[in-house]
């Protein structure tokens, strides 16, 4: 059992030990004491001694004469550094709210210091209701960048609100949801402050696809495209249902298009195609279409296939008619499979289809395949 | 096209090692080139396939009623104010009660037709999300009547066939709205309606140990009741002709079961011959209508036979120690459909019309038993007795895809709507106080509903659309 190992520990010890009975390595630091000097004196001495020496002694003094002056020579410093910290994030939870809509004015008020307390400033401007629900969501992000970059935030809040509310008009359409893109609208200011973080992050990452290069070289497939469509309809019915179909719009629709064709206007002079479809836009519409699609599992027309084709107009709605492309059952039971294809296309356009408008023409022309096989009974 | 892709960078990965003596570099760097392409393929797949229009495909769709309008038929004449509202009732209620479709309430609709020929406003019927919207005018000059409608498809705007036109008689004002209700729904579904149909069925009376049965016939929704025969005698099992004016039924005038064929018309009534001693019973017309065919019991054994009315001549098309009965044609008259417990239960076979080898279809668990060919062709009706429960099921012809659509204490004897797509069968209720009563269900299974008959009712037979 005996090793070398041991035999080296063992005399490590040894001297270790050795080493420390010598003393070699230990200097033990004598403690020091402060002495005072004490005599004794007279209660009056003493007296007389104080008076005098009040000014050096800090002790209790201090407080009851800081309490009043300090508060108003201590704050400067502070103000600039950590107490608006705390303070703060308070104050542009409701005052950058509720006083993005006013003018910037309000928000540099520095107020902060003084404010904070009343938050007076914060009530009086209540323009929009509806902000104030928003304004607890965006609290909890700002927590952490408030402290150092509030002060600039004001002037970003101005412009992003004129931003949005740009993109909240054509919003006007869509009645029910104004409600909430407005409350997006109010979300900005608070994002102002969170941008100072996204900035950081991949904002514009989405956005960074260079795949727009390859567009011009797709302007040449949508040409050929055409051509095959119109000439594939075999039913003469198709032909003679134009006219009923585009049929007349509300003003809603009108309205939809002509934002749309605005839109589109500056898109225009790039003829490529816009970039590729993503699978996401894909099945966005082609859920939006599954939705109408009425499918009686117990018809024959449940057992046929229908390929359909149509164009779209920039606003997402059927431009022309839905022409029967293919089918692989009977006449009767193929017109039925298209009736119910073609009412599915069109009950759910309503106001159109949302589709990319920078994408168009990957999308003016469309072709479905409706598929019952995995309805039918079984 | 993806896939080609893969299989195109598959390629180059079998090419690369031909180059030279491969090595743990080279193989690395293959494996690179290899992932590179598969990548570059896989971000070029959606670019490449915008070549054309953008094409989808749908295989989800939902299942719901098809919801329809149907603005008060217009009266062309005062006398037709209310027949003219009653038709338009019976449309909704043809429509509305094959469960397909779900009408669009009158109190919903924001402009009404005023007239059969002022021009539609679309708009107004996407705007109630009304699919369809059917319209009509119904004229009355003494006891005719006429009536005229149109079916338009709301969302396209477009007119569903022609304009039609019904002329009958007042009294027959529910013939009427079944025959416009039969056209909108062939129209919209491309299938053949049922509506103007009937069905004749025991009509049942009296306790349960002492029932007295009668033959009765009534309109496919329980209205124009009428006795065919009176309640001296037990009847069973009455089946329609292919055209609807004869009725074969079971008798036990003579204490022996026998086949009767009642003209419906003129209730003159016409008896199978067969030998004393014999019993005939579960017949069934040819699809001409020319011969029957039904099962014997003779001597211990039961098969089946077919008889030419014409001529009284006999052809036994089984022959085995078993019991084979009720026997359905296929609607193109080739195969004839049984029951039989050759196998030791009781389960389903089909042979040739004149008789050969049978095969069997059923293959679950359980009795199968009155087996009923579709008039589609396509699938086979039957009553399945499983584990204490009776169901009415459907299956392939070829005994595939076996679907249960009741069940129930007792439910027993289906029968095919003339469109094939409704069966209705007899249901009784457990207990001494049960009954038995007619219900319809939809081959989908959906749409399960009582027949509104007064009293109790059992073995119905469905009818061809009326001419």
């Amino acid at each position: 059992m005996q090793t070398p190992g041991m035999y080296i520990s063992a005399a490590g010890h040894v001297i270790l030990i050795g080493w420390l009975i010598v003393g070699l390595g230990l200097k033990s630091a004598p403690l020091r004491f402060e002495t005072m000097d004490v005599s004794i004196v007279s209660s009056e001495e003493f007296a007389a001694l104080t008076v005098a020496a009040r000014t050096p002694v800090p002790g209790q003094a201090e407080p009851d004469v800081l309490a009043a002056p300090e508060v108003e020579a201590t704050p400067p410093p502070p103000a600039t550094q950590e107490p608006p910290a705390p303070a703060l994030p308070p104050a542009p939870v409701t005052q950058p709210v509720e006083e993005t809509p006013p003018p910037p004015p309000p928000a540099p008020p520095v107020a902060v210091v003084t404010d904070q307390p009343p938050v007076a400033p914060a009530p009086p401007a209540p323009p929009p209701a509806a902000d104030v629900a928003i304004s607890p969501r965006p609290t909890p992000r700002q927590a952490p960048t408030v402290a150092s970059t509030i002060t600039a935030p004001p002037p970003p809040d101005s412009r992003v609100d004129d931003v949005v509310r740009q993109e909240a008009v054509p919003d006007q359409a869509a009645e029910a949801e104004v409600v909430e893109q407005e409350q997006e609208a109010t979300a900005p200011p608070e994002t102002t402050t969170e941008i100072v973080i996204a900035d950081e992050a991949p904002s514009g990452a989405v956005e960074t696809s260079i795949r727009p290069s390859a567009r011009p070289n797709r302007p040449a497939p949508p040409v050929p495209v055409q051509t095959p469509a119109p000439a594939e309809t075999p039913a003469p019915r198709v032909a003679e249902t134009p006219p009923p179909a585009p049929v007349p719009q509300d003003d809603i629709n009108a309205l939809l298009s002509d934002l749309g064709a605005e839109a589109v206007a500056p898109a225009a002079p790039a003829v490529a195609a816009g970039p590729p479809m993503t699978g996401a836009e894909r099945d966005s519409f082609r859920v939006a279409v599954n939705r109408c699609w009425n499918v009686d599992p117990g018809s024959v027309a449940a057992r046929v296939t229908v390929e359909v084709g149509f164009s779209l107009d920039r606003s997402g709605q059927v431009d022309g008619d839905v022409r029967l492309i293919g089918s692989d059952g009977d006449r009767s039971a193929t017109n039925t499979a298209f009736e119910a294809a073609r009412r599915a296309i069109l009950r759910c356009q309503s106001g159109g289809y949302a589709l990319p408008a920078e994408k168009y023409d990957q999308w003016k022309d469309v072709v479905i395949t409706f598929d019952p096989s995995g309805m039918r009974m079984r | 096209m993806f896939y080609d892709m893969v299989s195109k960078s598959g390629d180059n990965r079998q090419y690369r090692p031909a180059r030279g003596r491969p090595n743990r570099q080279s193989k690395a760097e293959m494996m690179k080139r290899v992932l590179t392409l598969l990548v570059a393929l896989f971000l070029a797949g959606p670019v490449l396939a915008q070549g054309g229009p953008l094409r989808l495909t749908i295989t989800d769709g939902v299942i719901e009623p098809i919801t329809f309008a149907v603005p008060s038929f217009e009266a062309e004449t005062p006398q037709a104010q209310q027949v003219a509202q009653d038709i338009s009732r019976l449309v909704v209620a043809d429509l509305a009660g094959t469960g397909l479709f779900r009408e669009v309430p009158a109190a919903a609709f924001i402009s009404q037709v005023s007239s059969f020929v002022q021009p539609i406003a679309f708009s107004d019927w996407r705007a109630v999300n009304a699919q369809a919207l059917i319209t009509g005018a119904v004229t009355a000059r003494g006891d005719q009547l006429v009536v005229k409608f149109r079916v338009y498809d709301v969302f396209s705007g477009q007119e569903m066939g022609g304009g039609l036109q019904f002329a009958g008689t007042t009294a027959g004002w529910r013939r009427m709205g079944h025959k416009v209700a039969d056209a909108v729904y062939s129209r919209i579904t491309g299938e053949g309606g049922y509506f103007d149909s009937r069905v004749v069925f025991v009509s049942e009376s009296g306790p349960k140990d002492n029932r007295q049965k009668r033959l009765a016939i009534m309109d496919q929704d329980g209205a124009n009741l009428q006795f065919l025969t009176d309640s001296s005698t037990i009847v069973l099992a009455p089946r329609f002709s292919p055209n609807g004016d004869r009725v074969l039924y079971t008798s036990f005038e003579s204490g022996f079961p026998r086949i009767n064929v009642l003209n419906v018309a003129s209730l003159g009534r016409q008896q199978l011959s067969t030998a004393p001693g014999e019993m005939a019973f579960s017949p069934r017309f040819s699809r001409d209508g020319q011969s029957v065919i039904y099962s014997l019991s003779n001597g211990g054994t039961t098969d089946i036979y077919r008889t030419d009315l014409a001529t009284g001549q006999h052809l036994r098309l089984t022959q085995t120690p078993s019991i084979e009965t009720a026997p359905s044609l296929s609607p193109n008259g080739d195969q004839i459909v049984f029951e039989s417990d050759r196998s030791g239960t009781q389960q389903l076979y089909i042979m040739p019309a004149n008789g050969g080898e049978a095969r069997r279809i059923s293959f679950g668990e359980g009795r199968y038993g009155t087996p009923v060919w579709s008039p589609r062709g396509d699938l086979i009706a039957f009553t399945k007795q499983n584990a204490g429960r009776f169901h009415i099921g459907v299956m392939r012809t070829d005994g595939s895809e076996e679907r249960l659509l009741t069940s129930s204490f007792l439910d027993e004897g289906p029968t095919w709507a003339p469109n094939g797509r409704v069966i209705m069968f007899s249901r009784e209720t457990q207990g001494a106080a049960g009954a038995s009563a007619l219900y319809s269900v939809d081959i989908s299974g959906r749409n399960l509903k009582a027949v509104p008959i007064q009293g109790a009712a059992s073995d119905p037979s469905w009818g061809p659309l009326q001419p």
